[in-house]
């Protein structure tokens, strides 16, 4: 794994750096999530500096370890590449219903050979096809500034998403390739889409190994 | 591009108000300017050459969201070319639209649903009606969908697939139920909130994050009240040599001498001094706080009158040093180092009337409950023993949570059947007990040595004095846990902690050889506050009848 400053000159990294920065943005994004969106209340966050922004942890035991979890394999995934998409689903405890979905959508630029068309067509953006090849070399900078306009957005987005009631929970789903491993907790799922949902794309961040495309989907207001 | 085409003449209207009249008369060949949802769908659903690079946004432009956005174009300008279409100008209308809905997808039914009451319902552009509540926002995200339009209006049709070959595509697949990618949830339920949650909290959230939980609506001052000298103080975990009295006075024992500190007055008076081969090691006041307890290194347990500043009587019959007692109305349970704890009936000639073994290295801790019913105790074995107090020949629980001595005992003012105990150095654990079950109920990780544990008596906390490394005195909200508040008391470790009678000021000692005096409350009546030390309230549970203003100086 290349060490703090190399990745500060020019952005060379490695498979596994590259993974280690988006599993680490899921993880942020997930906390970052949590908050914003009130499932759980904000009293169990701490502030943290990361990415030049402050960002709002889960303090919370048992949720801290829930998330360390789901990171944990999700690292692992990311390593070996078999992931195309992270989505967390905020559910209406009371009526079940799917009210937000967050899906990250992850390409892996060395990988974009071996996939199968029938794959990534149907659920790629219509702009994935066209970059697959690597894009230019980025510094640590550029990334971080990437991802924190992310976060930024993901911040800004409470204006326009609906007023979630509080009493929510949430999953998380991968869209994994069929060959992976899959330990015990992880469980087929279906989509989780969001009936009559409305999406909003928001912005993306890449580095020399991944692009990851945020896409929030939500259910509109009656 | 026939839909360009008919775009073009209603979005020319500068005012905001749409002519179906204007639009329909002129441009015999304008689909209809209110645009039935069934129409936006028609161009979706033909169009079966997969590769056509029919741009995906000629379904916007005949939308009439975006007539009267005030463009310059005259209205007889029936420019059909996509060339005259300034790409810019279709960035702006972009953004100010209510909704952001980049990257549609075809095969996706929910878009249309959702755009079909918009648009019919749209009488004035629905920029006004999105302009206020979200024009900002969405401003601020400034989606980086713009690459996307350039790419589609720049006709690179390998590069894409039409959406309708994706859609085919995607539907396929789910009909064939091959997807190569399998979703994988994760299965275990996410952890339920710790509390209701009231989203407000989140929205009007201040912009300095407030100090966490409700602990900070009083101020506790993070230095102390006052200071006093206790040169000689021996510094040993295993000793109790601190106690604070009903009748608002301090006891301490300093080496071979026993000292009382008039909180009222802050007169000091020596009251005894022990033999030269021996040393206080613990001190206790009864309840009435007329009489103490003295505990010697000899394991002599001596009785004196403090007003009449004479001894009573001396019980003998531990071995070994006497670290350690507690008064439970005319009885007095003292431990020892052997570990052995005995009940003695101060009134009668043959003072000892129980035995009580469960311990076998030195009890530290021994607390009774404000009711008399049960007796806690702690040992240097790392034992927690609960007694019954009506069966004394083997404790109702025994503990062996803890990795090291337990000093640190208290009882919850509150509710009659909690219990909270410290652990020392190896352990720094803080175990809540249900006395009744004998099941733990809570654990605080302390990360330091418990010295000495208080509830409050005025507010749902309880206190502990730590050692290494910050030596702190910590006051944790129950049951919550949090803590809430924290100062680093003392230069070393606190040996000794005792709560003054009315709850508002903890009495701590150190190997420092200082006694120092923490506010950490304010009593629950009325009445003067925060003039320091000078004056305290006494407070309800105050046994001896002080009422009014106790003075300590």
């Amino acid at each position: 794994m290349p060490s703090e400053k190399e990745k500060s000159k020019v952005h060379k990294l490695s498979l596994k750096g590259s993974s280690k920065i988006v599993s680490e943005f899921f993880d942020y994004s997930i906390n970052t999530i949590l908050f914003q969106r009130g499932v759980y209340p904000a009293e169990d966050f701490t502030a943290v500096k990361k990415y030049g922004l402050t960002m709002m942890v889960s303090a919370d035991d048992q949720v801290k370890a829930y998330i360390k979890k789901i990171m944990s394999q999700l690292s692992k995934w990311m390593q070996s590449s078999k992931i195309s998409k992270l989505v967390i689903v905020i559910t209406d405890k009371d009526s079940g219903e799917h009210v937000e979905r967050w899906q990250f959508d992850v390409q892996i630029f060395n990988k974009s050979a071996k996939t199968k068309s029938s794959k990534s067509a149907p659920d790629k953006e219509n702009s994935a096809q066209g970059i697959a090849d690597a894009p230019p070399e980025k510094t640590e900078q550029e990334i971080q500034s990437e991802i924190q306009s992310i976060f930024r957005q993901i911040t800004a987005s409470v204006t326009f998403l609906p007023m979630l009631d509080g009493n929510c929970t949430f999953n998380v789903l991968v869209y994994a390739d069929a060959d992976s491993d899959v330990p015990i907790e992880w469980g087929d799922s279906d989509a989780k889409e969001i009936k009559n949902g409305e999406k909003v794309q928001l912005r993306s961040f890449s580095t020399s190994n991944h692009r990851v495309d945020t896409l929030v989907s939500y259910r509109l207001g009656d | 591009m026939a839909s360009i085409t008919i775009s073009t003449p209603h979005k020319s209207y500068g005012s905001k108000v749409f002519s179906t009249k204007l639009a329909g008369g002129r441009l015999p060949l304008t689909s209809s300017p209110k645009p039935p949802s069934p129409q936006v769908e028609s161009i979706h659903v033909p169009s079966p050459p997969p590769s056509t690079p029919r741009p995906r946004r000629s379904i916007l432009t005949t939308s009439p969201r975006h007539a009267g956005e005030g463009l310059p174009a005259s209205p007889f300008t029936l420019l059909p070319t996509s060339a005259i279409r300034p790409k810019p100008r279709m960035r702006k209308i972009y953004g100010k639209t209510d909704r952001f809905i980049p990257n549609r997808r075809v095969d996706e039914a929910p878009i249309r649903t959702v755009r079909t009451p918009r648009a019919t319902s749209s009488k004035q552009p629905p920029s006004v009606l999105a302009g206020a509540a979200y024009g900002l926002s969405l401003e601020a995200l400034s989606l980086d969908d713009d690459d996307d339009d350039n790419t589609s209006s720049h006709n690179t049709p390998q590069s894409k697939p039409s959406p309708n070959t994706t859609a085919y595509q995607s539907s396929l697949a789910s009909a064939c139920d091959l997807g190569p990618t399998r979703i994988l949830a994760f299965q275990p339920k996410a952890p339920e909130p710790s509390r209701p949650i009231d989203l407000r909290s989140v929205y009007n959230r201040p912009l300095i994050p407030r100090a966490r939980g409700a602990q900070h609506r009083r101020r506790i001052a993070t230095a102390p009240e006052r200071v006093l000298d206790a040169p000689g103080l021996v510094d040993d975990y295993y000793l109790n040599v601190l106690d604070w009295s009903r009748g608002n006075q301090i006891a301490i024992g300093l080496d071979r001498q026993v000292y009382i500190w008039s909180a009222e007055t802050g007169t000091v008076e020596n009251l005894l001094e022990a033999s030269e081969d021996t040393y206080i090691a613990s001190v206790k006041w009864s309840n009435d706080g007329a009489h103490l307890g003295v505990g010697l290194g000899t394991g002599e347990v001596q009785i004196w009158d403090v007003e009449d500043q004479t001894k009573i009587r001396s019980m003998n019959g531990h071995e070994e040093r006497v670290g350690v007692m507690g008064w439970n109305k005319h009885l007095l349970s003292t431990g020892d180092r052997k570990g052995q704890v005995f009940n003695h009936d101060v009134r009668i000639r043959q003072h000892k009337i129980a035995e009580l073994a469960s311990h076998t290295l030195e009890v530290c801790g021994l607390e009774w409950r404000a009711d008399g019913a049960r007796l806690a105790t702690g040992g240097n074995d790392n034992l927690v023993s609960i007694w019954d107090a009506r069966k004394l020949d083997a404790p109702q629980h025994r503990k062996t949570n803890h990795n090291a001595a337990v000093k640190a005992l208290a009882w919850c003012p509150w509710r009659n059947n909690l219990l909270a105990t410290g652990g020392g150095s190896a352990d720094g654990k803080i175990h809540f007990w249900n006395s009744t079950e004998g099941t733990r109920v809570d654990t605080i990780d302390t990360k330091s040595p418990v010295t000495g544990l208080h509830w409050s008596q005025h507010h749902k906390e309880i206190m502990s004095t730590g050692g290494f490394p910050n030596n702190s005195l910590t006051v944790w909200t129950y049951p919550e846990l949090v803590k809430s508040f924290e100062v680093g008391a003392h230069e070393a470790r606190i040996l000794h902690s005792s709560m003054s009678p009315d709850g508002t000021v903890l009495a701590t000692a150190g190997p420092d050889e200082s006694m120092k005096f923490w506010k950490i409350g304010e009593g629950t009546k009325g009445g003067e506050r925060g003039t320091g030390l000078g004056k305290k309230e006494a407070g309800e549970g105050d046994r001896s009848g002080m009422a009014g203003q106790l003075v300590i100086r």
